[in-house]
């Protein structure tokens, strides 16, 4: 507990770690509480195409779809996917990467796996696989779940093979705690900080590829994710030489980069607190 | 691992790809024949009666053993034969290399810009670590790359395309555009590659940026450069001779991973952009379901970039002459 108080204290003083944060809690809450902050109901059409006005604040689509509405409905869509990816993919990774850094024989051939898939170009192959499914978005997070761990398991495997040797591990071995304990209580606990930075850099990467996918139209047609929104806009014929960019194309847009750069500075600034070196401070 | 295994291993790897591209329309659910028949979207799905289906299965080798297919796929790819496009009516590899060559020029000098840039900015910004300078350059790079790449190309081409009308929004030249001298013809495309090359450059660029700087503040703690400041060297000497050199040669290979990135995210930039390349075919195979194109664009993209990745790992033996004496 004194530590987690330390370590936000330590938090507190990053600026753009604040930033980030505070993005964050904004699209959070918003996603949270849609059906309270929303005007309307997303997939109910009124007027199609109506510039901003009183009734419809970034006005509506060409199907009549009040702009606003998607916006917050979709900022649900989009995080829901980013963190529920990165939290799965994060514990399958976990385990897999302390099983691995523990146990040789299994971690060489595990990293054999890993290897593989990270030589592999991760988004083409996302792309034609999604292309080749029905596009829905279990289906995506299926695909982002089955590429998303082996980053993990690769990094928390490094840091455990340099935990396992220390001498408190080895003193609870003679004390003749089993694998699973030592594992649980004593490399785990160590581990937990690169984990959170792993969540949050693979919650930026699924935001990015999901709204790509959803970009090129191989999102889930019934789910309105920003990305989504962002597809009919470009889609739309007249979007690049008219004034509706503004309000149909720009938002969901700056949704999409506002939370990947909140996203960046948190992980920046967690790693900064987790290895010194890059603070800034020479070393004597 | 020495270069013979390596070289082994990038061979798996694109057999391995191969492999990959064949099973893939087999173990999806759906007809195998779907490609034919397009998706049900489409304005006039084709219907098979029985009798044709037989003897379209039969004309394509879908009625052959399985691995007797695998052979015939395997042979055909060897000779270059990719299958047949059904959008644009012509065999996929002739389209895929009259695009490739957009995608290498767009692609080659991205990563020519972005790699150069990338490590000067982290080099600078390392070099000047927790300053004033360090923090507003972070917090500017972090920024401008947080924007997604087919976002920011579509806010390039209002603003500087369409508003300012100074550059072409689309295409890789102007369409029936006749040059008087080839110095015209390559202004032309010069043109057209200035926006999405940017695009990439800057959508991307956070990610070698921060590489950078990190590699470069863990070697600055480093004793020699401590020693080297102590022998009275002038700075600019220890951060191009000492800190520079040796923050690079432990992020090589990661820098290549990073390009893989950038040359994945030309289907986003060519897609925004129009531009005749690989990955635009990527996006229009999407949209029309064309399953032949889509696994030949596919293949192409993804072999580029293996590509990348063995000449950054052949290059880096060659730098480290601990690699090499291995």
């Amino acid at each position: 507990m004194r530590r987690i108080i330390a370590f936000l204290k330590e938090y507190r003083n990053s600026m753009p770690g604040l930033m980030g944060l505070g993005i964050m809690v904004f699209f959070m809450v918003s996603a949270i509480f849609a059906p309270f902050v929303a005007p309307y109901d997303p997939h109910q059409m009124y007027k199609p195409l109506e510039h901003p006005n009183s009734d419809h604040l970034l006005g509506t689509n060409d199907i009549g779809q009040d702009i606003l509405s998607e916006l917050i409905y979709g900022s649900r869509v989009s995080l829901f996917i980013a963190f529920f990816v990165s939290a799965v993919s994060c514990i399958i990774g976990t385990a897999l990467g302390l099983l691995s850094g523990y146990y040789e024989r299994m971690g060489f051939f595990l990293m054999r796996i890993v290897d593989g898939f990270l030589a592999i170009p991760r988004l083409p192959l996302i792309i034609v696989i999604v292309a080749f499914l029905r596009p829905s978005i279990w289906n995506l997070i299926f695909i982002f779940i089955l590429f998303g761990w082996p980053f993990t398991a690769r990094i928390i495997r490094s840091e455990v093979l340099s935990l396992r040797n220390r001498p408190y591990v080895d003193a609870a071995r003679m004390l003749g705690a089993r694998d699973f304990y030592i594992l649980g209580r004593h490399i785990l606990p160590n581990v937990v900080p690169l984990i959170i930075v792993q969540l949050i850099i693979e919650a930026r990467h699924v935001i990015l590829a999901e709204s790509g996918l959803s970009f090129l139209g191989l999102g889930d047609p019934t789910a309105k994710s920003w990305g989504m929104i962002l597809h009919y806009a470009f889609e739309y014929p007249t979007i690049f030489i008219s004034e509706i960019w503004k309000w149909w194309m720009l938002p969901p847009g700056l949704c999409i980069t506002f939370t990947i750069l909140s996203l960046m500075f948190i992980s920046y600034s967690l790693e900064e607190l987790i290895n010194p070196r890059l603070r800034g401070v020479t070393r004597v | 691992m020495n270069r013979i295994t390596k070289i082994i291993s990038y061979i798996t790897l694109i057999i391995l790809i191969l492999t990959f591209n064949f099973f893939l329309p087999r173990v999806m659910p759906g007809d195998p024949l779907s490609f034919l028949t397009g998706s049900p979207t489409m304005d006039m799905p084709i219907v098979l009666d029985e009798e044709m289906r037989a003897e379209l299965l039969a004309y394509y080798g879908l009625d052959k053993p399985l691995l007797q297919q695998f052979y015939d796929y395997m042979l055909g790819i060897l000779h270059g034969d990719l299958g047949w496009s059904i959008y644009f009516g012509a065999p996929v590899s002739d389209i895929l290399t009259g695009a490739l060559k957009w995608t290498l020029l767009l692609v080659g000098t991205a990563t020519a810009i972005y790699i150069v840039l990338g490590i000067v900015l982290g080099a600078i910004s390392a070099w000047n670590r927790g300053s004033k300078r360090d923090v507003e350059l972070l917090t500017f790079v972090l920024s401008i790359s947080s924007f997604p790449s087919f976002f920011l190309g579509m806010l390039f081409i209002i603003l500087l395309g369409v508003n300012l009308s100074f550059f072409p929004i689309s295409g890789a030249q102007t369409p029936f555009a006749e040059y008087s001298t080839p110095f015209e013809a390559a202004l032309d495309t010069f043109r057209h590659l200035l926006l999405p090359a940017m695009t990439l450059v800057i959508a991307h660029i956070g990610g070698i940026y921060l590489l950078m700087r990190n590699s470069m503040l863990n070697v600055l703690g480093e004793d020699y450069i401590l020693t080297a400041r102590a022998k009275g060297l002038s700075e600019w000497y220890i951060m191009h001779k000492h800190a520079m050199k040796n923050a690079l040669l432990p992020i090589i290979t990661m820098i290549a991973l990073r390009v893989g990135f950038l040359i994945s995210g030309t289907i986003f930039v060519e897609t925004v952009f129009a531009y005749p390349g690989v990955g635009r075919l990527l996006y229009d195979a999407v949209t029309y379901r064309d399953y032949p194109l889509l696994q030949g664009a596919f293949l192409i993209i993804t072999l580029v970039i293996i590509t990348a990745n063995f000449v950054a790992d052949m290059t880096y033996a060659h730098l480290d002459p601990r690699v090499k004496h291995e």
